[in-house]
């Protein structure tokens, strides 16, 4: 299973994204790590070289809330995009705010799985969880 | 006398040719109704015979380039990594085509003289289908490359005839590897220049490989202190008869790439000011500053159709000050430079025997006042002795 990770926008906490990939490798997981500071059309463009099955972006400075909102249009784009697994984590907000409005905000922009201020296994989890659903896994 | 000190080099341009010994040089302009060998022969040919032919080293510009057209995948990987490769390896860009919308593209209907086709890392494979050689059916071209996937590079070589299919220029980081395609493109463009039947006729008077200009200027540049007071970081100009070239060091980038080599080149075909003087007039109409560049320089829109010797002096500056906008942000152009870091702008080519330095730092202070609204001032180096072409004709 491929998956594609990075850190959106113009946020450069890298810590995260290195635990990111080292756990998702130790997990089995063929990652393709983008690192901080990676736009969105990067993170499509490079589901589309790889055929990653998941998409995994991390915001920790709360750019992302930004950047959500363009999701939708950006990757309806795609000819070839339309299964991809979208997951994003990290401090998906400024300051702060309740989470089930950040979980369903973050939805509608098109996630499937939300993690704001989540810790990373539980993420994890939860992707393994729907992947096996989907009878991906 | 040492043993280097006795070469002869010749550059063989568009326009001129310029033969240089250790304590001459000489420049002429061609006849196009000659032959080349037997045009240098007439004008020089008795400094030519005073050396042998494994001292004789030519370079040859006449034929500005190769053509390519680039078809990949994505435009931050597939074709972002191509389109750099083919740049760096003196290649022209006719188009690039994003390979999902490919039927949306109109099909060029010049001789395209390489083709390149991208896309995917090797853990991934179908990337291509029916669409890819319907396109290619109607495209008219020499020849043609594959550097993606090796997953798909067997339904390419099955399906396209006479496919080069070299490794993959992504690797599984989705990092860039340019060897491949670089040599090959390379060869391509060399195998283009010394398949001119004038250039051919050359070698009956060199032992030597016959190298393209470009190349053996960007050789140059990481020893180009030998010869003048440059401060790094520099971009470098040849604006020649049929081209410009501009070099750049890659810190100069803001989006780095991590190639090997330290140096990049970008060509503008269209435009020099003798062989595509029309193009040039056409670019320059097209500019909006123009028209206020042309008032500072105390001249009107009449100098475009005036034939000259202040007309090309002052198309020689509109020349330089269209291609420091091409670079710019304002440009939009493949690179965006980071013009406000420059320290030094070394110009060489056939400018350097029309303008004189003055001429020059007036437009290089125009440009960065208008277009980037700032003080800074690169200093302008001349070179107006071809030392940059003599030192990478030495390496
Ligand atoms: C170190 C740090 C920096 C360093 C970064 C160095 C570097 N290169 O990494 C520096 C000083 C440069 C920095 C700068 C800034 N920072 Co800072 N920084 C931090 C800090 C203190 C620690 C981050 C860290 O590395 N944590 C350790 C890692 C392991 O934890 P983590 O990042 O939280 O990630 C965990 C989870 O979030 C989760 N996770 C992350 N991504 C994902 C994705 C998925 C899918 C899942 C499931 C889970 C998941 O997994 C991780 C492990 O559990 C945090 C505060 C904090 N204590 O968290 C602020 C913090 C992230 N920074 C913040 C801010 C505002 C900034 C600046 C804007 C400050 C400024 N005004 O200049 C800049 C922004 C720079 C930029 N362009 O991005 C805010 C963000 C606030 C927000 N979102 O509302 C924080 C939260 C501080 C705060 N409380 O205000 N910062």
């Amino acid at each position: 299973m491929k998956v594609i990770t990075g850190v959106v926008g113009n946020d450069i906490h890298v810590v995260a994204n290195r635990l990111i990939d080292l756990s998702l490798r130790a997990r089995g997981y063929e990652v393709f790590n983008l690192g901080v500071n990676t736009h969105l059309e990067e993170f499509f463009d490079a589901a589309v070289e790889t055929g990653a099955e998941v998409l995994m972006i991390s915001s920790l400075n709360g750019e992302a809330e930004g950047w959500g909102r363009e999701v939708k249009l950006l990757k309806s784009r795609y000819r070839t995009l339309d299964d991809l697994l979208m997951m994003i984590g990290g401090n998906l907000v400024v300051g702060s705010g309740r989470t089930e409005d950040i979980v369903a905000r973050y939805k509608n922009y098109g996630f499937d799985i939300v993690c704001h201020q989540v810790d990373l296994n539980t993420g994890l989890d939860m992707l393994a969880e729907l992947l096996q659903e989907r009878g991906l896994q | 006398m040492s043993q280097e000190n006795q070469k002869l080099l010749i550059d063989v341009g568009s326009t001129y040719f310029k033969i240089s010994t250790l304590d001459s040089i000489e420049q002429h302009f061609r006849d196009f109704n000659k032959d080349i060998l037997d045009d240098l022969m007439n004008k020089c040919g008795d400094t030519v015979s005073r050396f042998q032919k494994d001292d004789i080293y030519i370079c040859s510009s006449a034929n500005g380039g190769l053509s390519a057209l680039i078809i990949g995948v994505t435009n931050s990987f597939s074709l972002k990594y191509a389109t750099n490769i083919a740049f760096n390896s003196g290649i022209n860009i006719i188009d690039t085509i994003l390979y999902q919308n490919i039927e949306d593209y109109s099909v060029p209907s010049d001789i395209i003289d390489v083709v390149i086709i991208v896309g995917g890392v090797n853990s991934h494979g179908g990337l291509f289908s029916g669409a890819l050689y319907s396109y290619l059916s109607q495209l008219n071209y020499s020849n043609i490359v594959f550097v993606g996937s090796e997953q798909d590079a067997p339904a390419i070589s099955k399906e396209i005839e006479k496919v080069v299919v070299l490794p993959n220029i992504i690797d599984d980081r989705l990092h860039i590897v340019e060897q491949h395609l670089k040599e090959y493109l390379t060869n391509l463009y060399q195998q283009d220049i010394e398949g001119k039947e004038d250039i051919k006729h050359l070698y009956s008077i060199t032992a030597n490989q016959i190298f393209s200009t470009p190349y053996i200027v960007n050789r140059a540049l990481p020893y180009i202190s030998q010869k003048f007071p440059v401060a790094d970081p520099f971009i470098l100009l040849d604006i020649g008869g049929a081209t410009t070239d501009i070099h750049y060091s890659k810190d100069l980038v803001e989006d780095n790439l991590t190639t090997e080599n330290e140096y990049d080149r970008l060509v503008f075909k269209r435009l020099g000011v003798y062989k595509s003087r029309q193009s040039l007039i056409l670019a320059a109409q097209g500019n909006e500053f123009v028209y206020e560049l042309l008032t500072h320089l105390k001249v009107t829109e009449k100098i475009f159709i005036d034939q000259n010797e202040k007309a090309t002096r002052i198309l020689m500056q509109l020349a330089i000050f269209l291609v420091l906008c091409k670079t710019s942000h304002y440009g939009q152009a493949y690179v965006n430079l980071k013009l406000l870091s420059v320290n030094s702008i070394v110009f060489t080519g056939g400018i350097t025997k029309v303008l004189a330095i003055e001429d020059i730092e007036t437009i290089i202070a125009f440009f960065y006042r208008k277009i980037l609204s700032s003080g800074h001032r690169p200093v302008a180096i001349l070179d107006s002795n071809y030392d940059i072409w003599t030192l990478g004709a030495k390496v």
